[in-house]
């Protein structure tokens, strides 16, 4: 009697701290869940810098360059030639190289990568192209940074070049890369110029510092053009795990998160999942900036084509053509460190004429400082 | 002398006899759930955590997992384990693309289960008549249901996409929702009261935006436990599954239903497939989107010990955390660690009053530890947060394994004697 006595009185006791418990929650949570009933109004828009009167074009010069005695191995990431995207970019280079240069095509060889392939299939891919005399060689995508750093060093006389990524220590490796960070300053822009609520969200697909680039830049450009803007942000996946970047139905999810809460322009960076961010801004009558790729004309997306403000052009196609020319001139030095603003390397699409001729102006201002170095775009957030 | 007379002998205590019937312990759950999350909103001010948006998405999110679990629940229950339910789902996703380009959402259903289903006699054919270990068949299918799509989508859709990964997007389902209840459920959630607001919040996310697949894969769950536990022809199934020996001796055909169990099993996996093909974000199929669902699926099977209902709880509480940390982020998912806190503490006078002074001294450790990483942090880090659902099922089969029980045959090869 007493025992049950006793747990009770215990119980009891912990009855109440649990009530008392209860009442301990935070009370920061709140602020930020009125969602939609908080700013209805439009950006403030800082003042942009001016347009400068002549545009520089493309730096490359006219003169016919002749490349018929190259042998070009492309290898491709997963999906390989016809993805509509990263992929097809770079075979899009090849193809214009071949057209201007006199590239035979039987002197060409493009092989594509298996999703979950291991390191020993991509060393294989690498090797079985340079064995056979192919030079230069391509590696299309980040992924071949590891097996490109071995075979390099087994055939020190091929040239290699690899897209998005270096390899330190090799010589012969020439690293293709892009400042994704000022074409995502650009996209910023526009974001905070077309939104309605100044509230706009950026997703992600892997939280990989490659995608954090994009991050970076979007967010210092939406707050240059509208210093008080709001910024929803959200990876799909953390780094590791790369399905975040072929899920579109988590894809969905998440943007959708981020316009109830008030969001109404997104930035994807998430690969294939963005088709879930399109369909999500179509849903909730949104607006949304694409990526890599002019968008608006891709079949895959041509559902939702109408919310796509812009892309964020990446120009794989440039990079690898420049390359090859490079490469057939035996002048590796002048190709760009990186491939920005400046060299047409990063850029926005204007299809769909959701971009007037004001905001084009303005988007020249900022493009012509960052151009100049007046203004500095971080690659890190 | 005398203390040892009185001390009684022990006596193991008989078993305790069910007082209440088993749906009406799901809906004692399901309202603890909710009041729980309701008190965890109200207090921390994260309203999202029973908003319309959330629930919408947990149910978009569950209901492929939901349909791989149930595969994986017919299947074991006749003593087959499935782990090519990854491989029988990529399949369906295949089927339902192909068809649903061709003829409509309701072709790329049947389409779905028809593909998972040839996926699931494969495995019935390996395992069943030829005797291959459970595993190493699985892991072929999953094998083969990768590579086959490959094959079949580079030879089907890339003249039609121009992609070899991907086919054309296909015509989705129209959704329903209830329009005036719906209305009425959105006033009271406004209204933010505590627990009405709630309960109006997560039921009219239940029923606004509602696809027929939806519909049907919830009437899927009671028609299993139906089919399973309430017919003759389920409970020879099972009996399969528990001592196919026994079973046999007193004539039921173990072959023919471990057959039709596994083949079921990938019907089910494969509409799993379509109800990511069909998913309004989706509408294609793209090579690798099941991303794991199918081992998520089989995950939630066994979180939900085996049965049509706690399976249902399993692939909600994958869905509904999954969609939490996409919506919301780590904040959101930190207020639900104050809801763990709370339940720590039911559970802590639950075992007091039983007086099990051990484990209630376990769980105020824990809520404590919980409490203090909720005080001390603002967001939980990014990496944890996409890991939570995966983390709540570790942590509810670290406290419940011991209550789980598979099918008695479960995994073992039968061979007619």
């Amino acid at each position: 009697m007493r025992r049950r006595m006793r747990g009770v009185a215990v119980a009891a006791i912990a009855l109440t701290s649990v009530m008392t418990m209860a009442a301990c929650a935070k009370d920061s949570g709140g602020g930020s869940n009125n969602s939609n009933t908080g700013s209805g109004a439009a950006c403030e828009f800082a003042t942009p810098p001016t347009a400068p009167a002549t545009s520089n074009t493309s730096s490359a010069a006219g003169d016919k360059v002749d490349g018929s005695a190259l042998k070009v191995g492309l290898a491709y990431d997963i999906g390989g030639r016809g993805d509509a995207s990263f992929n097809d970019s770079a075979a899009a280079g090849l193809d214009k190289a071949l057209t201007d240069m006199g590239i035979k095509k039987e002197n060409t060889r493009e092989l594509s990568a298996a999703p979950n392939e291991d390191e020993a299939a991509k060393q294989t891919r690498l090797r079985q192209l340079a064995s056979e005399g192919f030079n230069p060689i391509i590696g299309v995508g980040f992924a071949y940074a590891e097996s490109m750093k071995l075979v390099a060093a087994e055939f020190p006389n091929v040239k290699f070049a690899l897209v998005d990524s270096a390899v330190e220590g090799a010589t012969n490796v020439t690293p293709l890369l892009f400042a994704e960070q000022e074409g995502s300053y650009l996209a910023g822009v526009i974001a905070a110029y077309q939104s309605k609520k100044c509230h706009v969200g950026f997703v992600g697909g892997v939280e990989i510092p490659l995608i954090q680039k994009f991050e970076a830049g979007y967010f210092q450009g939406a707050k240059a053009a509208a210093p008080k803007i709001q910024i929803e942000k959200k990876y799909i996946t953390p780094a590791g795990d790369f399905t975040g970047f072929q899920d579109a139905p988590k894809g969905q999810e998440a943007a959708k998160g981020q316009i109830d809460k008030g969001a109404d322009v997104i930035y994807q960076a998430a690969g294939a999942s963005g088709k879930g961010i399109f369909s999500a801004a179509k849903q909730g009558g949104v607006l949304a900036i694409g990526v890599d790729s002019d968008q608006y004309n891709q079949a895959t997306v041509a559902d939702t084509k109408d919310v796509i403000v812009s892309s964020m052009l990446k120009r794989v196609d440039v990079a690898v053509y420049d390359y090859i020319r490079a490469v057939a001139k035996n002048d590796l030095a002048s190709l760009p460190k990186v491939f920005d603003l400046k060299v047409n390397g990063v850029g926005y699409a204007t299809s769909g004429g959701k971009i007037d001729a004001k905001l084009q102006g303005i988007l020249e201002g900022y493009k012509a400082q960052i151009i100049e170095g007046k203004i500095k775009v971080a690659d890190k957030p | 002398m005398i203390t040892t007379m009185e001390e009684k002998p022990h006596i193991p205590a008989a078993p305790r006899k069910r007082k209440l019937p088993g749906w009406a312990i799901g809906v004692l759950w399901m309202s603890g759930a909710i009041v729980l999350l309701s008190v965890t909103s109200y207090q921390t001010g994260f309203l999202q955590l029973t908003s319309s948006g959330t629930t919408q998405t947990a149910v978009r999110l569950a209901l492929p997992i939901l349909l791989a679990g149930l595969g994986g629940l017919w299947s074991e229950r006749a003593g087959v384990v499935n782990i090519g339910l990854e491989g029988m789902m990529v399949m369906g996703t295949w089927g339902a693309a192909w068809a649903g380009y061709h003829w409509g959402p309701w072709a790329a259903l049947v389409a779905a289960v028809v593909f998972g289903a040839l996926g699931g006699l494969l495995h019935a054919i390996a395992t069943v008549s030829f005797g291959v270990n459970h595993i190493v068949s699985g892991v072929a299918i999953n094998l083969l249901g990768a590579g086959l799509t490959k094959y079949l989508s580079t030879l089907v859709f890339f003249p039609v996409s121009h992609n070899p990964r991907q086919s054309p997007p296909i015509q989705p389902f129209d959704t329903y929702s209830a329009a005036g209840f719906a209305d009425w459920l959105g006033e009271l959630e406004q209204g933010q009261r505590l627990i009405i607001s709630d309960v109006a919040g997560i039921l009219r996310g239940l029923v606004t935006g509602v696809s027929p697949l939806t519909m049907l894969t919830i009437l899927l769950v009671p028609l299993s436990y139906y089919l399973l536990w309430r017919t003759r022809f389920g409970l020879r199934l099972r009996s399969v599954g528990e001592n196919p020996h026994a079973a046999d001796s007193l004539g039921v055909k173990v072959y023919f239903h471990k057959y039709v169990a596994v083949i079921v099993s990938g019907g089910l996996a494969g509409l799993g497939g379509a109800a990511l093909v069909l998913n309004p974000g989706q509408l294609s199929y793209l090579e690798g989107q099941t991303g794991g669902r199918g081992f998520i699926g089989l995950a939630a099977m066994i979180f939900g010990n085996w049965r049509p209902g706690g399976l249902l709880g399993g692939a909600a509480l994958f869905g509904y955390a999954d969609g939490l940390q996409l919506r919301s982020g780590g904040e959101t998912v930190l207020a639900l660690v104050y809801g763990v806190v709370l339940l720590l503490g039911v559970i802590v006078v639950y075992q007091l009053i039983k007086r099990k002074w051990f484990s209630a001294a376990a769980a105020i450790v824990v809520a404590v530890l919980l409490y203090l990483l909720y005080i001390s942090l603002d967001e939980i880090p990014g990496e944890f947060v996409s890991y939570a659902p995966h983390m709540v099922t570790l942590a509810v089969l670290a406290v419940a394994s011991q209550r789980l029980r598979m099918p008695a045959a479960d995994g073992l090869v039968y061979r007619r004697g």
